[in-house]
């Protein structure tokens, strides 16, 4: 084969291999322990036509764990990270995705206040629910705080299972940082863990840079994961 | 000659390959969706792509792979009598939805055989069987590569309808919206009564039936309501729901592909029109010509019409006076946002649809809360039951309050470390300028410890930057902080009482 075929995609289309729900920590009975059953379930016959996520962290790491789990399934798809396709024409983008099974839309709040795409997403919003298609929506924020102008796509926003993110207490994002640690075969104890959190930015996207960092330098290193190892790969 | 089944097996061939080299996602993604074109030019391998995203994405990202795979397929089909077959093979990729919406007669076998398929398009080809999919759903490969067990709910209830001399028709009616299902209140009873008139006497008196309202009222479920009454008394009705839109959209197509008369002629022969939020007209000149026209044909053959709106017809902005005009012609109805009552008991109606015992109580306080539209209701209730479900637990109002709280807005709030340190000075009468300065004294140091572990508490900011905003602290300190407050917390009732005024004014 004389071109190679792209592994990783430039749109940020394609999946993060690391994002499943096996590896989105959230604690037994937790709101989001129920929530990542709901999304689970969505593509169920008992599941909801159209589910709104919202929450500060870990919107792309679900919504791309429910892609994964599309695929398993089968069914029609498409992943649209808005944050990377704010740009492109909404209707030369949505054309035909009312016809999928499921659809999956990453990033909402990129594209509110934009009145060509407020009203390209409430079309196929109305096309999905006409034709049975099921959808995804995620932002940061509710409905209701995201600066939309068109009121009857606001409303059909808050229409379906609406779910957030609930942020974790300090105590769950060590236990978040030892998951992903433990699943990429590195160990991060409890002190180790404290000292990071201690001196991080206290937001799970950065939380996990870190790890990110420290895990490349372990590996590079061929050190183990302790206060001074972190102390000089991370520079606190 | 190149045959149309050639084509189509190189095309097999090349999907299969590329199934085999590409991550299952990938391969879902932008080649699953590619279908052959059955009106392939000699020498071509014509591929459609079910919108331009996925036209650019594949020409940019996989066209020379699949060029290469046609090439050597084409050369292995070869038998030597075939110039057509071979490496000159050209590769060329277009956009389905050009060819999806066609207008044509259909021809005495399709009318003996009507397709039922729920993939197709709102115009479907019926003799060339062009349909505007990613991946359909129906499609039965995807079907079967799936492990036995749930599948993911199909469609219900759109029943096609065939026009005569033209198409065939997805209704677009929902089963679920009925005269039934619909709760009655005052807000509703005038657009309700209207509603069951014209289902009772379509063509009549209330034509067309004109009923507006603000978002998420039940003004689409009441003309719903209408459709299926009709299609119930007469199942060969022809009753076609759609968006303005979609409406819109399907014209902008018409013209383009030199339809308009197929056109016309499919929206004037249904039985009964029902278009939703007609204000999206306003500004489509094109479109309102082609309405008016089609309206007037409508109401001279004494069909019905029935048409939703946020606003009154004259306070439509952008549309035509004469439509304006038209759309007073048969009876306007207002709906108006459910009262108390009446939220109570569409959540009682929409419990009891889901099977789900709730609590009048329950209901009433989720009734007092969300004020705004049945949408929104209905969102909310969506969240109890899930809630109930997922923790096994009957509702009731705890779990309400509980499952919609930040819904309701009663945590989770954000708050800036300014807004804290404010409210902790006003709250200890201390200024400002003590609260980040480096006095140690238990009057000052006090607060600003509980300002630490409020900031710690509500923002995400690190403790270094915690620490910093209070007069350039060390993170050690933010940190001792936190620990002495929650210490005190357990000790000390007004400590205990103090934080938790200062949550309850920083957090509601």
């Amino acid at each position: 084969m004389s071109t190679p075929l792209p592994q990783q995609m430039s749109l940020g289309i394609s999946l993060d291999d690391d994002a499943t729900f096996s590896n989105f920590y959230c604690a037994p009975g937790s709101q989001n322990a129920q929530l990542v059953q709901a999304l689970q379930t969505q593509l169920l016959p008992e599941g909801e036509s159209f589910v709104y996520l919202w929450g500060a962290s870990g919107v792309s790491h679900l919504l791309q764990a429910a892609c994964h789990a599309a695929d398993k399934l089968g069914v029609s798809f498409q992943y649209l990270p808005l944050d990377e396709l704010a740009t492109m024409s909404p209707d030369s983008l949505l054309e035909g995705l009312d016809e999928l099974d499921w659809l999956c839309i990453d990033g909402l709040q990129f594209v509110v206040a934009n009145p060509d795409w407020e009203m390209a997403l409430f079309a196929l919003f109305n096309g999905l629910r006409d034709k049975g298609g099921r959808l995804l929506i995620a932002a940061n924020a509710s409905p209701n705080e995201l600066p939309i102008a068109l009121a009857d796509l606001q409303s059909r926003l808050n229409w379906g299972l609406t779910l957030s993110i609930q942020a974790l207490s300090d105590e769950e994002k060590l236990a978040a940082l030892q998951l992903r640690a433990n699943g990429r075969g590195l160990e991060l104890g409890d002190e180790v863990g404290q000292y990071i959190l201690h001196r991080a930015p206290r937001d799970m996207g950065p939380l996990f840079q870190c790890l990110n960092t420290l895990d490349n330098a372990s590996l590079a290193e061929q050190r183990r994961l302790t206060i001074p190892f972190v102390k000089q790969v991370l520079g606190f | 000659m190149f045959g149309g089944l050639v084509p189509e097996s190189i095309w097999n061939k090349c999907v299969s390959s590329l199934q085999d080299e590409l991550p299952t996602q990938q391969f879902n993604t932008w080649i699953r969706p590619l279908k052959v074109d059955n009106e392939n030019a000699t020498g071509q391998l014509r591929l459609l792509a079910p919108n331009r995203f996925i036209l650019d994405w594949v020409s940019d990202k996989f066209l020379h792979r699949i060029e290469e795979l046609v090439s050597q397929f084409a050369s292995e089909l070869n038998d030597g009598t075939d110039t057509n077959i071979g490496p000159g093979l050209e590769v060329v990729i277009d956009i389905a939805a050009r060819q999806a919406v066609r207008f044509q007669r259909r021809s005495p076998a399709a009318q003996v055989s009507p397709r039922v398929d729920s993939t197709s398009t709102q115009l479907d080809a019926q003799e060339n069987g062009f349909v505007n999919r990613a991946a359909p759903r129906n499609n039965t490969n995807v079907r079967n590569t799936r492990e036995p067990g749930p599948a993911p709910v199909r469609p219900q209830g759109n029943r096609d309808v065939d026009v005569e001399g033209s198409l065939k028709h997805r209704s677009f009616l929902n089963e679920g919206f009925t005269f039934p299902s619909f709760v009655e209140g005052k807000s509703n009873q005038l657009g309700l009564a209207a509603a069951r008139q014209v289902a009772e006497n379509p063509g009549g008196a209330y034509n067309p039936l004109f009923i507006y309202g603000g978002v998420g009222l039940g003004k689409t479920h009441l003309m719903h309501a209408v459709g299926n009454a009709l299609v119930d008394r007469n199942p060969n009705a022809k009753v076609v729901y759609l968006h303005s839109e979609r409406f819109v959209a399907d014209m902008v197509k018409a013209l383009q592909l030199n339809a308009i008369n197929d056109f016309k002629r499919f929206y004037r022969s249904v039985d009964a029109l029902l278009i939703d939020d007609i204000q999206f007209f306003a500004g489509k000149e094109r479109s309102q010509e082609e309405f008016f026209h089609t309206f007037n044909a409508l109401l001279e053959g004494g069909q019905q019409i029935i048409l939703t709106c946020d606003r009154y017809p004259k306070e439509i902005n952008g549309l035509e006076e004469r439509l304006k005009s038209r759309f007073g012609w048969g009876l306007t109805v207002a709906v108006e946002p459910p009262e108390l009552e009446t939220r109570v008991a569409i959540l009682m109606k929409k419990a009891e649809q889901a099977k789900i015992d709730l609590p009048h109580e329950a209901a009433f306080f989720i009734a007092q809360r969300i004020r705004s539209n049945v949408r929104e209701l209905e969102g909310a209730l969506k969240r109890v039951i899930a809630s109930a479900h997922f923790t096994a637990r009957n509702i009731d109002v705890d779990l309400v309050r509980e499952a919609l709280k930040d819904l309701l807005a009663l945590q989770d709030k954000q708050v800036s470390i300014d807004n804290i340190q404010r409210v902790v000075a006003e709250y200890y009468k201390i200024k400002m300028s003590d609260l980040l300065s480096k006095r140690r004294s238990r009057s000052v140091a006090r607060p600003r410890q509980v300002a630490m572990s409020l900031a710690k508490e509500l923002t995400n900011h690190s403790l270094p930057e915690i620490g910093e905003t209070f007069g350039g602290r060390d993170h050690t300190t933010v940190l001792h902080a936190c620990r002495k407050i929650k210490q005190l917390r357990e000790e000390d009732a007004d400590i205990r009482e103090d934080v938790n005024n200062l949550l309850r004014s920083l957090t509601t």
